[in-house]
């Protein structure tokens, strides 16, 4: 089996098990560990030469951090 | 020896439901939210492992769905637990203040050199940025208008195309320059998203 899918395939169960269950449990450290399952789903699209798919996935993660960012933001501001 | 496709196929239903039973567990709005970027994740590996041009083809709509349901979801969240008062200007740093006319100009000539949908994304991108850190005195009509005339030209491509054939390579420079400026005049519109009196 191809090293760099079998990579993938570890780091998303691990990304999504310390997502899933993340200590500290507060939104920053949630936001954070939200990039490891993102480099496994990355590694396996990697593993299929998917590169239009992957340059997409990293324009879009950006975008979803920046919204969430702002989010915690404006709560901050207003609480 | 268990064949690739299903081992990932295993791998990725452990993983979505793990997440699924995350989401089950957590009652506070914003974690759910955040789980639910986790779903999309765990959720677009079942598609990654099909692994052909398909994929690729499922995958782009689903991610901007993705975008433009997290940024929805955001907005509704945002107004239902009354978090009305805009946040102060935020970070001023010093490389705020000079970087972003570089890495954008950098990120705009790269994403016009790739052309097509996923060189808009890319000056979307440095557009975002600059709109992010210098303040956004938009135009949005200005940004409508040359969103419109783009799509204007996608089309006029795609007649070249069907009545015009042996023009092809001009169709294809046209229809590739065209969405450019489309999806970049889209994305920067999420630059902008700062409160204020349009946000």
């Amino acid at each position: 089996m191809n090293a760099v899918f079998a990579l993938g395939l570890a780091i998303l169960v691990v990304g999504v098990l310390s997502v899933a269950f993340v200590r500290p449990k507060t939104y920053i450290a949630r936001l954070i560990n939200l990039e490891i399952p993102g480099w496994g789903l990355l590694l396996i699209m990697l593993a299929y030469d998917e590169a239009l798919a992957l340059l997409t996935f990293v324009a879009v993660t950006a975008i979803g951090t920046f919204v969430i960012v702002r989010l915690m933001e404006w709560r901050d501001a207003s609480c | 020896m268990i064949p690739e496709y299903s081992l990932g196929l295993l791998v990725a239903f452990a993983a979505t439901g793990i997440a699924f039973y995350a989401l089950m567990r957590e009652t506070d709005g914003l974690h759910r939210l955040l789980l639910t970027d986790l779903i999309e994740v765990a959720s677009l590996a079942f598609i990654a492992l099909i692994g052909t041009d398909l994929a690729e083809a499922l995958i782009l709509p689903g991610l901007v769905v993705g975008a433009s349901e997290l940024i929805a979801l955001s907005e509704i969240y945002r107004v239902k637990e009354g978090y009305t008062r805009p946040p102060d200007a935020g970070l001023r740093i010093e490389v705020m203040e000079s970087a972003p006319a570089i890495l954008a100009a950098l990120l705009v000539v790269y994403g016009i050199v790739l052309s097509g949908f996923s060189g808009g994304a890319v000056a979307g991108l440095g557009v975002i940025f600059y709109f992010l850190c210098c303040g956004h005195a938009e135009r949005f009509a200005l940004l409508e208008t040359a969103s419109g005339y783009s799509w204007v030209l996608w089309i006029v491509a795609f007649f070249i195309f069907m009545i015009l054939p042996q023009y092809w390579f001009f169709a294809v420079m046209l229809s590739g320059s065209a969405i450019l400026v489309k999806v970049m005049a889209k994305m920067s519109l999420i630059g902008t998203m700062r409160g204020g009196p349009n946000a």
